[in-house]
């Protein structure tokens, strides 16, 4: 945990705010384009934002927040009522959406999704990697950091409008893609989904900012068997792995509780989970706040 | 309890008056008929509320509400939403609701000396973007109770300061009760037995939504 300042909160885009949160207790934390942090806010929630600053600066991180109407309480309270000058505090910077290294990258970002985006694009240009961004909203008044963009990249960024111009054609992009080519995307379910369509996977990063509606088997009941500690710990089909290890002593921490945000990941030693997260485990990880298993233990490294 | 005890007298609301004086006027103006900013703050930071209700015969009943701060929604500036969260499901506040939707709201934050008071009429609804705004952990109640506002208020923080309600040391006074197990015992009688119904509750809490 990193205790931070709220320095400014400033509308960037119609319906969308920049947060720059200073370190209170000396530089922050390191990170690389594409990681995130968790957020805790006064009304005890928890929210993960996308850090969208510079990662050289180590004095303050800089994430932006689309107000959502049907928001729970993160968005609305920081649009409403959270003010410069608070105390907040965010977690270490997580990345699951890491720019792998390539000859040539396209991004695409849809509406708020270009804020892990931005510092992606900034990194493959300092880099001297050809870099362009397909950059999508509705139109340019709801698209933060829009003019930021052209200013520093000029033309390889391209701004489209949609309810001018329509939808961007993925599959006219990736006819043309260059061999090699990275591509990265982060925006709404349907623009990932566009984007599955249109590029060969081997070569799409996606990160979603919204569980994806998803059908599972029926939760059974299973054993978690905590290999450091000697203890087995019975988790019953109506209660999910996070809750009864917590239950049980063990501090595993948690943000998004909806397999999003990787605050709860966990080794598995032996077992076959059933990853339900949105995240995409790595071999030998999981997610327990929705993960589980059909089998009949997973074996923790805990 | 003995019948030579006479029952306490009863007053008129014009020997009420006589006792108390007028209210100041400016008591009378702080009512407001919507949800003002300040209002709307107090509720975003606000994670208990009890609410009043009555059924078609005015017998009375008043319950607790807590979760999150900001858990009661505010959907307009004279419309709110209270979660109805998995509780005994026996359902007092909604059924007196079903019967007479007048209902009283009292609000309070941890801390603060004064509550907020909201008086209006409410009715149940399943309307799923009002229980999208209240999903918590991934899951959303199952109904919610929209309450239209006719008044609202601040109401001062005499009463909280006098009961010393926020002072950390008054949480000893629960030290002083029985535990919910011998009071289950004794009430229910039968061979309940105090250290399983305990047992049996701190499960139920478990899951708390």
């Amino acid at each position: 945990m990193q205790r931070t300042l709220l320095d400014h909160l400033d509308p960037v885009a119609d319906d969308v705010v920049s947060l720059v949160l200073r370190g209170a207790d000396g530089p922050l934390a390191p990170w690389e384009p594409g990681a995130h942090i968790d957020v805790t806010l006064p009304n005890w929630l928890t929210r993960q934002y996308s850090l969208c600053g510079d990662p050289a600066d180590r004095e303050t991180y800089r994430v932006a927040v689309r107000y959502d109407p049907l928001s729970r309480g993160g968005s609305e309270y920081i649009h409403r009522f959270l003010r410069p000058g608070r105390t907040l505090d965010v977690s270490l910077p997580r990345n699951h959406f890491p720019l792998v290294p390539a000859p040539r990258y396209l991004f695409l970002a849809g509406g708020i999704g270009i804020t892990p985006v931005l510092p992606m694009l900034r990194a493959a240009t300092a880099a001297g990697v050809p870099a362009s961004l397909v950059y999508v909203g509705p139109s340019a008044a709801t698209m933060p950091f829009a003019g930021e963009l052209r200013a520093a990249h000029g033309d390889a960024v391209r701004i489209v409008a949609t309810r001018e111009h329509g939808r961007p054609d993925f599959g006219a992009l990736a006819a043309e893609l260059a061999p090699g080519t990275l591509v990265y995307c982060c925006g709404p379910a349907s623009m990932l989904a566009a984007a599955e369509a249109a590029f060969p996977a081997g070569q799409l990063h996606a990160e979603r900012f919204q569980p994806l509606p998803r059908v599972f088997a029926p939760d059974t009941a299973f054993d978690a068997v905590c290999a450091r500690s000697g203890r087995t710990v019975p988790v019953p089909a109506d209660e999910s792995l996070l809750d009864v290890l917590n239950h049980a002593g063990f501090s595993v921490p948690s943000g998004c509780r909806e397999g999003v945000c990787g605050s709860c990941e966990l080794t598995v030693l032996d077992g076959e989970p059933e990853h339900r997260d949105d995240i995409g485990a790595p071999e030998g990880r999981m997610y327990a706040c929705v993960s589980r298993t059909q089998g009949p233990r997973l074996v923790l490294d805990l | 309890m003995t019948h030579t005890l006479a029952r306490p007298r009863r007053l008129s609301m014009e020997e009420v008056r006589a006792r108390l004086g007028e209210p100041e006027s400016m008591l009378e103006n702080k009512k407001i008929d919507h949800i003002d900013g300040f209002i709307r703050r107090f509720i975003a930071h606000s994670p208990f509320l009890s609410l009043a209700t009555a059924d078609a015969a005015g017998h009375a009943d008043c319950s607790p509400r807590g979760d999150y701060p900001g858990f009661v929604k505010v959907l307009d500036e004279h419309t709110l939403a209270i979660p109805d969260r998995p509780g005994n499901r026996i359902a007092d506040s909604l059924r007196n609701i079903a019967e007479n939707g007048e209902v009283g709201l009292c609000f309070l934050v941890p801390g603060m000396s004064e509550v907020l008071r909201v008086n209006g009429r409410a009715y149940p609804t399943d309307e799923p973007d009002v229980l999208t705004r209240m999903r918590t952990e991934a899951k959303a109640p199952v109904l919610a109770i929209v309450v239209e506002v006719a008044e609202a208020y601040f109401h001062c923080g005499r009463a909280l300061l006098r009961s010393r309600l926020w002072d950390p040391a008054s949480t000893a006074l629960a030290d002083e009760l029985p535990s919910v197990g011998e009071v289950a015992a004794a009430q229910f009688g039968g061979d309940l037995d105090p250290q399983h119904f305990e047992a049996v509750l701190a499960e139920s809490y478990r899951k708390l939504f």
